[in-house]
C-alpha cells in the first residue's frame, strides 16, 4: 500500500480523467442550466465513490441531473420515492413463491428491489420511517443485501443520491446525525437566479433538447476511482485535513472558543476521511496529480455541513454550521507550502 | 498443575489440558491483535477488553461518539473468527419480532395442509451486532436482552435454542440526542463489560486517514473458530483467583456503594448507586480472561486493575453533584483503586 509516485501513475491517465470529466460536464450542460456547484460536487463524489445527501425543495432538477449523469456514463438509474408507508423490502427486494408450470414445483425466488442499480435516487428519504431508512443505509455501507439468509451483491459502481425536504416540513423523519455521517457530501440546492430560471423556461418550452451521449463507461469510472485513491497527498496536507475536523470537536483540547460555545457535536473521523478523498478526487478531476490545500478547503463545506451539529445557543444567535465551518477554515493554519 | 497453595476451580473441563489451551489463548490474542491492527489504529486497549469479554463468555457494550470505529471493531472481530455474524440497526420503529423472528402460515403443497412455521430472526447467529441499541423503544430492547439472558427464543409455546457460542455486541451513541431511549441500569447490567471508544489523537487519525483513503481492501485472516472459543471459555473458568485477590475484588466493588457504612468520602459525595454483585463476578471473569490472554493460569492484581474499568463503567451511577463538579465514572474508578489497598504478597 505504498503510495506510487506521480511518474508511476502516469500523468497521462490523470489528463485522461480531466478530459473525461469535461466531456461529462458538456453532456450534462445540454440538460441542466446553472447549479454549477451541485453538478461539480456530485461528479466529485462519483469519482471518490461516495454518496450524496441533497437538501432542497422539490422541482430543482435533481432527477434530471442524476439521470443525465447516468446516461453520460452508461449507468443504470432508478428512482425511489420514499413515502411514510415504504417498507425495507420495497427497496431491497423480496422472496416470492413461484410455481414452475411444467413440474408444478414451487420455489422461492428473489425479486431484486430497486437498489440493484448503479445510481439510486432516493427521493425525500426523510419522509420514510427509520427502519426503511436503515435498510437503505445498511445496503450502502455493506454493498450487499441479505434477504432470507441469502446475500446478494449490489452492482458496481453504486451511488446513492438521497434528497431531503428542508426540515420545516411536517410529517418527516429527520435522519439522525449518525446516519447522515454515512454520506460523503451534504449539498444544498436552492432556486436558480432569475436569469437562469428564464433560460430554463425558454429551453424546456422550446425546441427538443439534444440527446445526452455516453462519454464514459461504468468500468472506466471504477478504474478512475482507483486512480483517485492513488493520488499522493503530502503529509502536511493530511495533517491539515485532520486538524480541521479535530478542531470542530468541542471536547478537543485546543478547540477554539466558538466551537466550545456553539457546537454540541463535532465532525467524526469520517469527516477527515472524506476531506482527503474528496480533495483527491477534485485534484484528479482538474487534471492535477497533486492535492492542494485549496482542494481540502473546497470540499470542507459539503463534507462538514452535516457533521458539525450546532447547539441551541447557536440557533438562538443565528449561527449555523456553515458559519462554524467558515470560522474553522480561518482558524486552522494551512501548511505554508502546497497552496 | 497450578501453583502451590492456590485452589484451582473444580475441574469441569475433563480432558482439558489447561497449560496447552492457555498457550493457544495467548497465541490467539496476539494473532487477533495483529489482524485488527490492519484496520484499527490505536485501540489495543478496547480490543483487549472486548476480547476478554468474549473469552469470559459475556456480552459487550461499546460506547462512544459517532465515527470512532465501534462498528469496524465489531465487524472485524467477527471476520477474524470463523463465526456467523449478523447486524441489526436499531431504529425507533424496530419491533421485537424483527429481532427474534416471526411465525408464518405455510401450506404444504402436496397435502394442502396448512401449518405454522417459525422464521428465525437475526438473533440466531453467533455474533450479533446490535447497532445503536438506545435508538429503539424499551419493549424491543427488552426482547433482545431477554434472548441474551435465556439463550433461546420461545414463540407459540415452542423453544428455539440459539446457536452456541452466542454473543451480543451492542453499540450506544453517547451523543445526547433526541429520540433515544437510554438502557435502564438493570438492563445495562446484563452486559459484562462496557468499552469506551473516543476520538484518536491527531497523529493516529492522520495514520487512519492515510490508509483509508488509499487503494486496497485489507484482507483479514480467520484466526479462531467457534469450537476454539467454547474451549477457551472453559479454560478461562479454570484460571485460579487467589483468595486474597478475590477479597480485593469484593472490597473494591463494596467501596463503590454509598450505602455501605465505611465507604470512602468521595463515593458518598459523587455516587448515587454503586455496583452490584454481578460487578464482582464479572471483574473475576474478566481478570481470569486477562490472565489467560497472557498465558497465565493465575490471576494477578494487575489483571484486576485492568478489569475493573470496563466492568464498573456502566454499573456506577453518578450523583448530580458529580455532574456539577465534572467528575466522571472513570475518575471514581481511579479513586477507588487508590482508596482500596492492594493486597501485598499475593
Amino acid at each position: 500500500m505504498t503510495e506510487p509516485t506521480v511518474e508511476e501513475m502516469g500523468v497521462e491517465v490523470i489528463e485522461r480523467i480531466g478530459a473525461g470529466k469535461k466531456k461529462i460536464l458538456g453532456e450534462i450542460r445540454k440538460a441542466i442550466i446553472g447549479q454549477d456547484q451541485i453538478v461539480e460536487d456530485v461528479i466529485t463524489s462519483f469519482f471518490a465513490g461516495g454518496h450524496c445527501l441533497i437538501t432542497g425543495v422539490p422541482g430543482l432538477a435533481k432527477t434530471l441531473l442524476i439521470s443525465s449523469l447516468g446516461r453520460a456514463m452508461h449507468l443504470t438509474f432508478r428512482r425511489v420515492q420514499f413515502t411514510p408507508d415504504l417498507m425495507p423490502a420495497d427497496i431491497t427486494g423480496t422472496e416470492i413463491l413461484e410455481e414452475d408450470l411444467a413440474t408444478k414445483k414451487r420455489e422461492l425466488k428473489f425479486r431484486p428491489g430497486p437498489i440493484f442499480t448503479n445510481i439510486l435516487l432516493a427521493d425525500e428519504i426523510n419522509r420514510t420511517p427509520p427502519k426503511t431508512q436503515a435498510a437503505l443505509l445498511e445496503a450502502m455501507q455493506e454493498q450487499q443485501v441479505t434477504v432470507s439468509g441469502r446475500t446478494h451483491d449490489l452492482q458496481r459502481p453504486f451511488f446513492v443520491l438521497a434528497t431531503q425536504n428542508p426540515i420545516e416540513q411536517e410529517g418527516t423523519y429527520p435522519l439522525p446525525t449518525v446516519q447522515q455521517d454515512r454520506f460523503m457530501f451534504h449539498l444544498l440546492i436552492d432556486y436558480l437566479p432569475k436569469r437562469e430560471e428564464l433560460e430554463v423556461v425558454n429551453q424546456t418550452t422550446g425546441a427538443q433538447v439534444e440527446d445526452i451521449e455516453t462519454v464514459m463507461t461504468g468500468e472506466e469510472l471504477l478504474e478512475y476511482q482507483d486512480i483517485v485513491r492513488q493520488a499522493p497527498v503530502a503529509e502536511p496536507i493530511l495533517r491539515y485535513a485532520v486538524r480541521v475536523a479535530a478542531l470542530s470537536r468541542p471536547t478537543h483540547g485546543q478547540a477554539p472558543e466558538f466551537v466550545r460555545t456553539y457546537v454540541s457535536w463535532g465532525a467524526s473521523i469520517r469527516a477527515s476521511h472524506y476531506l482527503i478523498l474528496g480533495a483527491k478526487a477534485r485534484a484528479v478531476l482538474a487534471g492535477r496529480p497533486h492535492v492542494s490545500v485549496q482542494d481540502v478547503q473546497s470540499v470542507a463545506y459539503p463534507v462538514l455541513r452535516h457533521r458539525v451539529v450546532t447547539n441551541f445557543r447557536a440557533e438562538s444567535e443565528g449561527i449555523n454550521s456553515e458559519e462554524i465551518i467558515r470560522r474553522l477554515l480561518e482558524t486552522a493554519k494551512p501548511p505554508k507550502s502546497g497552496l | 498443575m497450578g501453583k502451590s497453595g492456590i485452589d484451582r476451580p473444580a475441574d469441569g473441563g475433563g480432558d482439558l489440558d489447561l497449560q496447552a489451551v492457555l498457550g493457544r489463548i495467548q497465541a490467539a490474542r496476539e494473532a487477533i491483535l495483529a489482524e485488527l491492527r490492519k484496520v484499527i489504529v490505536g485501540e489495543d486497549e478496547a480490543i483487549d477488553q472486548v476480547l476478554a469479554a468474549l473469552l469470559a463468555g459475556g456480552h459487550c457494550m461499546i460506547q462512544g461518539p459517532p465515527g470512532t470505529a465501534k462498528t469496524i471493531l465489531i465487524s472485524s472481530l467477527a471476520r477474524v473468527m470463523d463465526l456467523e455474524f449478523k447486524r441489526i440497526q436499531f431504529t425507533p420503529d424496530l419491533m421485537p419480532s424483527d429481532i427474534s423472528g416471526t411465525e408464518i402460515l405455510e401450506e404444504d403443497t402436496s397435502t394442502g395442509h396448512r401449518f405454522i412455521k417459525f422464521v428465525r430472526g437475526p438473533v440466531f447467529t453467533n455474533i450479533l451486532m446490535a447497532d445503536e441499541i438506545n435508538r429503539t423503544p424499551p419493549k424491543t430492547q427488552a426482547a433482545l436482552l431477554e434472548v441474551m439472558q435465556e439463550k433461546q427464543v420461545t414463540i407459540g409455546g415452542k423453544t428455539n435454542p440459539l446457536p452456541q457460542p452466542h454473543y451480543v455486541l451492542a453499540t450506544q451513541i453517547t451523543l445526547e440526542q433526541e429520540g433515544t431511549y437510554p438502557l435502564p441500569e438493570a438492563q445495562q447490567d446484563r452486559f459484562m463489560v462496557s468499552v469506551a471508544m473516543d476520538y484518536l489523537p491527531e497523529d493516529e487519525e492522520v495514520e487512519v486517514i492515510r490508509r483509508s483513503t488509499s487503494i486496497g481492501e485489507v484482507e483479514l485472516q480467520k484466526v479462531i473458530g467457534g469450537k476454539d472459543l467454547l474451549e477457551f471459555t472453559r479454560a478461562v473458568r479454570l484460571v485460579a483467583l487467589p483468595a486474597v485477590l478475590g477479597k480485593y475484588v469484593v472490597d473494591l466493588v463494596a467501596a463503590s456503594r454509598p450505602t455501605v457504612p465505611d465507604h470512602p468520602s468521595f463515593v458518598g459525595e459523587y455516587v448515587a448507586w454503586g455496583a452490584g454483585l454481578r460487578a464482582s463476578q464479572n471483574i473475576a471473569f474478566i481478570s481470569k480472561a486477562t490472565a489467560a490472554m497472557h498465558g497465565r493460569d493465575t490471576v494477578a492484581a494487575e489483571d484486576i486493575r485492568k478489569a475493573i474499568v470496563p466492568v464498573l463503567r456502566h454499573r456506577i451511577g453518578l450523583s448530580f453533584r458529580a455532574e456539577v463538579d465534572r467528575v466522571s465514572v472513570e475518575d471514581i474508578i481511579r479513586r477507588l483503586l487508590e482508596a482500596v489497598p492492594e493486597p501485598t504478597a499475593a
